[in-house]
């Protein structure tokens, strides 16, 4: 019965059937709470708590960084800042997470098209940084569309996937692809050519998982590989960063100062508050935050958050192999693979296994933009998560129905 | 409801029926179990990278690659261990201008308040120099590395160097000298001794100089207050143990900060336009005529090679005496015949010439030879001036009678101070040193004069205090002798009229001697000090009763008021003298 309990199925439940907080609770709230998945939202929590601690760890390093000649800025500023972005981003992650699938598709396809308008408006009202133009300033905010754009388009593409696996005849498939490639030029115009290989990654994945042939994957696969050649040959911005990857001995130095502050960190930190090369990092706060929990939280605190990444992408990747709607299926899994890559391509940046992409540790850099759309796609992960048919997807499940 | 796949070329079959819909589901499912298994690879990938850095490669080795361009040193102490000279780990801040990160002008205005000797300008060219490296300041401590460390420019690096400190500024700083950016001793005795202070081994140990720190600072403080009083162009001292030869002082003025051996005392960087010769020491590498006070060596050169038998043999100063077309002159002419005693404590030219006369050339020469004033100083310092005198052939009666009172021969303060030594202590020649002598380690030394002829030398060095031109210089109960000294300066070759270099050498306590103490002041202008007057007993002596009554007590020389030297039979007229 306790499974069947989970399922949120109104015809279960005669109205007022449970008291508050009870299983039987059908307010809008009690609902959500016995539906949502605990371990999910758990690990979330615990993601964003661990991101606050980095950025108080973060704060004093960036804040005395980007302090003038003739102002000084706060050294907990970013933790404040942080803590503002919580208190917004929760709301945001827990009203998204009660959306129903519906309204979520709707949320999806409305936000893919603002922030595909918004991109293509970048270049010509946007800000930039690092010889990037990647925001659009609103007050007190730096809007950037790329980073809500990830959610709200790998969410629109799971829907028009599943609309293909319903009926085959519909060119869905073709249009995500031409959302695709309008996005992609966008951010390479940009450049941002990071973003445009993770989109493009969620994307494939997605493809394949709705059934793309391996050959055409093979050969979109050679085409990016291509891209990013013609990338390095044609933009700077991009050829620089790599070629101080591959060469090492080029321009390394940035790097070298995150390698430092773990090599500092060692197996148990420095202690917070005790780092010293974390002063050296640039953008500690966002890009480089991994390496200042290097320094001062250790090894261990690393592979913990590693670890804290990986349950959620396969606790999230698990939920979704028991799921049998197509829409579910995709929007889960490109939701969960993103956040999974885009971790993981941050923390192998710090790690000097990959070039210097420009990339947010998920739920744990500081950042308007990239918490807020961070929270959003969590949201939109639990409210995905929330309305599983457990019956229908688990096998032990329905072997433990059968009997 | 079933599509027949193919009309898309993209799309695999996907099929609507209910049965193809299972397939593709499971088709979906194992491709999504196949990226399940990429994370934790993914993970483990990241862990092990974790390992290598915290674990194996581990902390980094410093906050910086250091520049070991000074390597460590060994200190330099003064006779009682008072630190002249140490290394200590300061920081180089080194900026690669190519690299920077942060706005030029934000972080060249936060530097400057960090650096107050470096204006915001400066620094901000050195930013926007387009360089690959650029030293922004060397010597910084710890505090200003640290500020500079939290601004978190990674184009910035702190690298740890070792750096001289002198600790008492230019205290001794000829004497001590400096390195340079490499750590090599340039003068003084840090490039005399470069090689053990540089080595591994040795530079555990600190080089124990024979200064006395307290001795110096007395010294070099009555000779500033005495250049400024004088408006002079410098002065040099030396204080020197008579017995063992061990110099406690060497002043040279103007001095310089060892610590920024590139910058005058105003901050100026030295040219050679404005190079105020405070690098130069006076001491060793002045070469001076030092007039009356070489008499005593004259005198002496005739008690021990029994030209004197009697110092009441007297000399006719009655008038000037003309050689080839040359008159010599006495500064407090007496005109008429003068004792030896008188000779000296009038400082008469005409006397010594005579006497001289009477030496010789080949037995003054030999004497000056001994003394060790026909060569460099036997010094350690590498900063020595050779003496200049006449050639042998050129070494006629004239130059024997002009040497004899201290003219035509050029010798440093230092020479001075040790043909002092000689002259007082026994009459043994030792070589000076920089370096602390234990008492078993002073040489036994060379005798050039008779014990007798050093006694009576004694005596005659303290009527010139008591009865002659060196009263000022007298100190009550510290038997004070001594002689005074004034010449013409030599400029280029030639005597400049009108610019005198006056000095002193005087002896105490005279009836035992322990200390020699040698001044000399370039081109006194007089004050109201002195009246007007620019001679030594007005200029320098009252000078050495300062230093006198400021040194002898640390270097445990006690009064006493019921000593002295028999002077009985010197002066049987009871002579006496008025500058």
């Amino acid at each position: 019965m306790g499974l069947a309990a989970r399922r949120l199925d109104k015809r279960s439940y005669p109205a007022g059937a449970g008291a508050a907080f009870s299983r039987g609770d059908r307010s809008r709230f009690g609902r959500w709470f016995w539906t949502i998945d605990k371990t999910l939202l758990l690990l979330i929590l615990a993601l964003i708590a661990a991101g606050i601690t980095a950025v108080a760890a973060a704060s004093p390093a960036a804040a005395r960084r980007l302090s003038g000649g003739n102002f000084r800025m706060d050294d907990l500023y970013f933790l404040y800042r942080q803590l503002m972005w919580v208190a917004l981003g929760l709301p945001v992650m827990l009203g998204t997470s009660m959306l129903s699938i519906r309204n979520l598709k709707r949320l999806a396809v409305v936000g893919t098209l603002i922030c595909l308008l918004s991109l293509i408006l970048v270049p010509f009202i946007g800000g930039g940084a690092n010889g990037a133009a990647r925001w659009i300033q609103l007050p007190g905010f730096q809007f950037q569309p790329s980073e809500f754009f990830k959610p709200c388009f790998i969410i629109a593409t799971a829907w028009l996937l599943s609309l293909k696996l319903e009926d085959g005849s519909l060119p869905t498939m073709q249009i995500s692809a031409a959302v695709l490639a309008m996005a992609l030029i966008c951010l390479i115009a940009q450049p941002d050519v990071g973003q445009s290989a993770l989109i493009s990654v969620v994307w494939l994945s997605q493809a394949t998982l709705a059934g793309l042939s391996l050959t055409i994957i093979g050969a979109l696969a050679v085409t990016g590989v291509i891209g990013l050649v013609a990338a390095y040959f044609t933009l700077d911005h991009f050829a620089a960063r790599i070629d101080k990857f591959i060469t090492g001995s080029g321009d390394t130095f940035q790097i070298d100062k995150a390698l430092d502050c773990f090599r500092a960190g060692g197996l148990m930190g420095t202690g917070p508050g005790e780092g010293r090369m974390k002063f050296r990092l640039p953008e500690a706060q966002t890009d480089y935050i991994f390496s200042v929990l290097g320094e001062e939280f250790g090894l261990i605190a690393c592979a913990l958050l590693a670890g804290l990444f990986l349950a959620l992408v396969v606790r999230a990747l698990l939920l979704a192999m028991e799921e049998d709607d197509p829409f579910i299926f995709l929007a889960t899994s490109g939701l969960a693979i993103q956040f999974g890559l885009q971790a993981t391509i941050n923390m192998m940046v710090n790690l000097a296994l990959l070039p210097s992409k420009g990339m947010t540790l998920p739920f744990i850099s500081h950042g308007g933009s990239s918490f807020l759309a961070i929270s959003l796609g969590a949201g939109m992960l639990l409210a995905l998560t929330r309305c599983n048919p457990f019956l229908k997807g688990r096998p032990w499940a329905k072997g433990a129905l059968a009997a | 409801m079933a599509t027949i796949p193919g009309n898309d070329p993209l799309i695999r079959a996907i099929p609507a029926a209910a049965g193809e819909r299972v397939t593709a589901r499971s088709q979906a499912r194992q491709r999504l179990a196949f990226i399940i298994m990429l994370f934790p690879v993914l993970a483990l990938v990241i862990l092990v990278r974790l390992i290598d850095l915290a674990v194996v490669q581990g902390i980094p080795k410093s906050s910086g690659p250091t520049i070991s361009a000074a390597p460590p040193r060994g200190d330099i102490l003064d006779r009682n261990g008072v630190e002249l000279a140490r290394t200590f780990e300061a920081y180089a801040i080194t900026v690669m201008p190519r690299r920077l990160t942060s706005d030029p002008e934000v972080l060249a205005t936060r530097l400057a308040t960090i650096l107050p000797e470096r204006t915001r300008e400066e620094i901000l060219a050195d930013l926007t120099s387009g360089k690959s490296f650029r030293y922004l300041a060397r010597r910084v401590l710890p505090g200003q590395a640290r500020r500079i460390n939290e601004l978190g420019e990674p184009a910035i690096e702190l690298a740890r160097e070792a750096e001289r400190l002198y600790p008492n500024y230019a205290l001794a700083a000829q004497a001590l000298g400096y390195t340079d950016d490499k750590g090599h001793g340039l003068i003084g005795v840090e490039k005399a001794f470069d090689a053990d202070l540089a080595d591994p081994v040795k530079r555990a140990t600190p080089l124990m100089l024979s200064l006395d720190v307290r001795v110096q600072q007395a010294m070099s403080h009555e000779l500033a207050a005495l250049v400024a009083d004088q408006n002079a162009k410098g002065a040099a001292g030396v204080v020197m143990d008579v017995n063992s030869g061990e110099v406690l002082a060497m002043v040279s003025l103007p001095d310089f900060n060892p610590n920024v051996p590139g910058k005058r005392a105003d901050g100026t960087v030295y040219t050679t336009a404005n190079d105020d010769g405070s690098r130069f020491n006076r001491v060793t590498l002045g070469g001076y005529e030092l007039g009356s006070t070489f008499k005593a060596f004259t005198i002496a050169t005739a008690l021990e090679t029994g030209v004197l038998t009697n110092l009441q043999k007297q000399y006719d100063a009655t008038r000037p005496l003309e050689v080839a077309g040359f008159r010599i002159r006495d500064d407090h002419a007496k005109n008429r015949w003068l004792t030896v005693p008188e000779i000296f404590i009038y400082s008469s030219n005409i006397g010594t010439a005579r006497m001289a006369l009477e030496v010789g050339r080949e037995r003054q020469r030999e004497y000056l030879d001994k003394l060790g004033f026909l060569k460099p100083a036997e010094f350690e310092l590498k900063e020595k001036t050779k003496p200049q005198f006449p050639p042998l052939s050129n070494w006629g009666q004239l130059a024997t009678m002009t040497i004899s009172y201290g003219h035509g021969l050029t010798v440093s303060p230092l020479h001075l101070a040790n043909g002092y030594a000689t002259l007082v202590n026994g009459g043994f020649y030792r070589p000076p040193t920089i370096l602390k002598r234990d008492a078993a380690a002073v040489p036994a030394g060379t005798r050039v004069f008779s014990e007798k002829t050093s006694a009576e030398m004694r005596r005659l060095l303290r009527l010139v205090v008591t009865n002659g031109t060196g009263r000022k210089a007298d100190v009550p109960g510290y038997r004070v002798g001594g002689k005074t000294g004034t010449a013409e300066k030599i400029e280029g070759g030639r005597y400049v009229r009108g610019q005198n270099v006056v000095n002193f050498a005087a002896v105490f306590p005279v009836d035992a001697p322990r200390y020699v103490v040698v001044a000399m002041i370039d081109d006194p202008r007089g004050s109201k000090a002195t009246y007007g007057f620019r001679t030594a007993g007005m200029v320098v002596a009252p000078a050495i009763h300062r230093i006198i009554e400021r040194i002898a007590p640390p270097l445990g020389v006690l009064p006493d008021y019921n000593r002295d030297v028999n002077l009985a039979g010197l002066l049987p007229g009871g002579a006496d003298v008025k500058e």
